[in-house]
C-alpha cells in the first residue's frame, strides 16, 4: 500500500509536469466549452441588413431605431452608400439593402422605400419584409397621430425588388477560412517543431562549424515554409471548391496572383510567431503548449469555422484584430466576395502591423543554441 | 633547403619530442597563446597555451567541465575568447574565423542529422556549406559507409553514427579535424574502428586534436596530449613520456596488470570484426 501510495505521488507529479498533457486535459476542452457556449445558435439570430439613408431626417432616424428594435434586437442594421449595401447583400454579407427616400417623413407626400432582397434566403426575407410593414404602420400612425381605431391609408409604400446574390452560402464561406487556419498551423508549428528539434539536437549549433553557417540554413527552411503555404492554399482552395461543389471567384487569373500575395503575408506572420516561440522555449516540451494557446483560441475567434456574428460583441469588438481574423477576411474576400488585393484596406494594413510586430519580438528572442 | 627540411621532419617522426623546445615546435599548424574564456563568474579556460604539429593527433584529457570543449570551441572559431590569440594554419581565428571555419572539419559530442535525408544527401548538403562539390559515395566510402547511402539517419547504428559525423566533417578535407569525444557511448568493436578511421585519416595527411575520458583512446591514437583540469593545462608531452615520468616518481600501480583485458576477452568471444 505504502509503496502503491509513493509511486501514485510520483505518477501526479510527472504527469502534472507535463504541459502537453495539461494543454489537451484543461485548457483544450475549457476552451471550446467556453467558446462554444458564447455562441448564440439558438432562438432568433437577427437578419443582416444595409440601410442607405437619403433623409437624414427625425423621421428617418426613428425608423432605423424602430428596425433594430428596443430590447431585442430585431434586425442587425448597418448603414452604408447604396453601393456598398448592394455589395453586401449581393455577397452574402446581409440579406436585405434598404434605402430611405429624400421625402421620407415630410407630410403629404409618399414615400416609397426602395428593398431589394435576395431571392435565396426566403426565410430572412419573409421576416425583414414583416418587420417592415409593421414598424412603418406603427410609425406612421404614431407620427400622424392617428387613433387606432381609424383605418387610415398609409403614405410609406414598400416596393420590393430581388437580386441573385453571387456569396456561395457556407461551404463558400468556409473554405478561404480553412486555408487561411492551414497557414496559420503551418507557419507555426511545422516551424516551432523543427527549429526546436533542430536547437536541442544541436544541429545549428554544428551548423555554425560551416563557413557558411546556419543563418542560410535557416533561411533555406523559412523559405521551404513559406513556398509550402502558397501550395497548400491553392491545393485547399481548388480541391475544398471541387469536392463542396462550390464555385470560388478565381476564374479571374489575377485572383491566384491576390492569393499568394495573402498567403504569403499571412505565411511570414505566422512563420515570424513560430520563430519567436523556437526562441524562446527550450524545449518541444514548452514550445508546443505555447504555441496550441496562441493558435487555438484564434481558431475559434477569427470567424474560420462559424461567422463571428453568432459571438457576443464585446469578444469580436477584440477579435477581430486578430492576425488570424485578417488573413481569414482577406482570403474570403478575395474567393468570394470578388475582392483584389488592392481594394482590400483593413486586411493588408492589420496584417503589415502584426508582421513587424512579430518579426521584432523574433529577432528578440531568438538564440541558435 | 629543402633537403634539410625534409631530413628534419624525418628526425623529428623518429623522435617526436626532440622537436618541441619549451612547447614551441617547428612549423605548428595549430598555436594556442595564454587563452582566457569567462562564463559569468566561472573561468572556463584560464590561459591555455600550447603547439599542435602538423600531421600529429593530438589529444586533450581532462574530466567533464575541465575547459576541453570550450578551449577546442575557440580554437574552431565557434566561441569567442576573452583574451589570447589562437592561429589555426596561419589565420588568426579572432580575425577571420570564416576562413578558419573552412579549412577545419569538425565532429561535435552531440551530433544530430537530419532524419528525413539520406546519408549521400546529408553529406551533399554539408558540402555546399563549404561550397564545395564532392562525390558523396566516395565521402562516405573513406568510412566505409558507401553501403547505406540510401539509409536514413535514424536508421544506423551508434558506430556508424559517429563515422557518418566524421564523413560529414571530411567534405572539405580539412586540415585539421577536431573530434570531441568520437568513441563515447560505442561499443568496442566499433570503438576500434572509429580508431581505425582516426588513424587512416591522419597517415592521409590531416592533422587531428582530439578530446577524450579514455585513457586507452589517448594511449593507443594520440602521438602527444594534454591534460587539462580547472580550464589549465598541467601537463602536455608524449603518453609514454606522461608514463615514464610518473613511474620516475616511484610510483607503483595498485594491482600489477594481467596481459590481456577485460576488453580483450569481450573482443575474442565477440570478434574483433565489425559485423556491420
Amino acid at each position: 500500500m505504502k509503496i502503491y501510495l509513493a509511486l501514485t505521488v510520483v505518477s501526479m507529479k510527472m504527469y502534472f509536469r507535463n504541459r502537453q498533457a495539461l494543454f489537451w486535459a484543461l485548457f483544450f476542452p475549457l476552451l471550446v466549452m467556453l467558446i462554444f457556449g458564447m455562441m448564440n445558435f439558438n432562438g432568433y439570430n437577427a437578419p443582416s441588413v444595409g440601410v442607405h439613408d437619403e433623409a437624414k431626417s427625425e423621421a428617418s432616424r426613428n425608423l432605423i431605431k424602430a428596425l433594430q428594435g428596443d430590447e431585442e434586437e430585431v434586425l442587425k442594421v448597418s448603414i452604408g452608400t447604396p453601393e456598398e449595401i448592394l455589395h453586401d447583400l449581393e455577397f452574402g454579407e446581409s440579406r436585405a439593402a434598404i434605402i430611405i427616400p429624400k421625402n421620407y417623413g415630410v407630410p403629404g407626400e409618399l414615400a416609397v422605400l426602395q428593398v431589394t432582397y435576395d431571392e435565396r434566403y426566403t426565410q430572412e426575407r419573409a421576416v425583414i419584409s414583416t418587420v417592415l410593414k409593421q414598424v412603418t404602420d406603427g410609425l406612421f400612425k404614431e407620427y400622424a397621430a392617428v387613433p387606432d381605431e381609424y383605418l387610415v391609408e398609409n403614405s410609406i409604400n414598400v416596393n420590393e425588388s430581388l437580386i441573385q446574390g453571387q456569396g456561395q452560402g457556407f461551404k463558400g464561406w468556409l473554405i478561404p477560412g480553412i486555408a487561411a487556419m492551414a497557414i496559420m498551423q503551418t507557419g507555426l508549428f511545422t516551424v516551432v517543431f523543427s527549429l526546436v528539434r533542430f536547437k536541442s539536437q544541436g544541429v545549428l549549433r554544428r551548423l555554425k562549424a560551416t563557413p557558411i553557417g546556419a543563418a542560410h540554413f535557416l533561411a533555406g527552411q523559412l523559405t521551404t515554409k513559406a513556398i509550402v503555404v502558397v501550395i497548400q492554399t491553392y491545393v485547399l482552395i481548388i480541391v475544398g471548391a471541387v469536392a463542396l461543389g462550390v464555385s470560388v471567384n478565381t476564374g479571374r487569373l489575377g485572383a491566384w496572383f491576390d492569393l499568394t500575395i495573402l498567403a504569403l503575408l499571412g505565411g511570414a506572420l505566422f512563420i515570424a510567431m513560430g520563430l519567436a516561440i523556437s526562441g524562446w522555449a527550450k524545449s518541444e516540451e514548452t514550445a508546443a503548449p505555447m504555441a496550441n494557446v496562441i493558435s487555438m483560441p484564434m481558431m475559434f475567434l477569427s470567424g474560420v469555422f462559424f461567422p463571428l456574428s453568432v459571438m457576443p460583441e464585446w469578444l469580436t469588438r477584440w477579435s477581430q484584430y486578430l492576425p488570424l481574423t485578417y488573413l481569414a477576411d482577406g482570403m474570403r474576400a478575395i474567393t468570394v466576395e470578388g475582392a483584389t488585393v488592392t481594394t482590400l484596406g483593413n486586411e493588408l494594413i492589420g496584417l503589415t502591423v502584426w508582421i513587424i510586430v512579430v518579426f521584432a519580438i523574433a529577432t528578440k528572442t531568438f538564440r541558435w543554441e | 633547403m629543402p633537403a634539410l627540411y625534409s631530413r628534419l621532419e624525418d628526425l623529428l617522426s623518429k623522435h617526436p619530442e626532440a622537436g618541441q623546445v619549451n612547447n614551441t615546435l617547428i612549423d605548428p599548424v595549430i598555436i594556442a597563446n595564454d587563452i582566457r574564456k569567462k562564463y559569468e563568474d566561472i573561468d572556463a579556460v584560464n590561459g591555455i597555451s600550447f603547439q599542435v604539429r602538423r600531421g600529429e593527433i593530438f589529444g586533450m584529457l581532462g574530466p567533464n567541465g575541465a575547459g576541453k570543449t570550450t578551449t577546442v570551441e575557440i580554437l574552431e572559431g565557434m566561441r569567442n575568447a576573452d583574451s589570447g590569440e589562437a592561429v589555426i594554419d596561419g589565420i588568426n581565428v579572432k580575425k577571420d574565423p570564416t576562413a578558419v571555419k573552412s579549412i577545419i572539419g569538425v565532429q561535435l559530442q552531440q551530433n544530430a542529422f537530419f532524419d528525413n535525408l539520406k546519408l549521400s544527401e546529408i553529406v551533399g548538403m554539408y558540402a555546399q556549406l563549404y561550397e564545395t562539390k564532392v562525390d558523396p559515395i566516395e565521402v562516405l566510402s573513406r568510412v566505409g559507409l558507401e553501403g547505406r547511402k540510401n539509409s536514413k539517419y535514424a536508421q544506423l547504428s551508434g558506430g556508424q553514427k559517429q563515422r557518418l559525423s566524421i564523413a560529414v566533417a571530411l567534405v572539405n578535407d580539412p586540415v585539421i579535424l577536431f573530434l570531441d569525444e568520437p568513441t563515447t557511448g560505442l561499443d568496442p568493436q566499433a570503438r576500434r574502428q572509429v580508431w581505425a578511421l582516426v588513424k587512416k585519416i591522419r597517415d592521409d595527411g590531416a592533422t587531428i586534436v582530439l578530446t577524450t575520458h579514455y585513457m586507452e583512446e589517448a594511449e593507443e591514437l594520440c602521438d602527444r596530449i594534454a591534460v587539462i583540469e580547472s580550464g589549465k593545462i598541467i601537463a602536455i608531452d608524449t603518453p609514454n613520456a606522461l608514463i615514464d615520468q610518473l613511474l620516475a616518481t616511484g610510483f607503483k600501480p595498485e594491482k600489477r596488470l594481467r596481459e590481456a583485458t577485460l576488453d580483450d576477452v569481450f573482443l575474442n568471444l565477440t570478434g574483433r570484426d565489425l559485423r556491420d
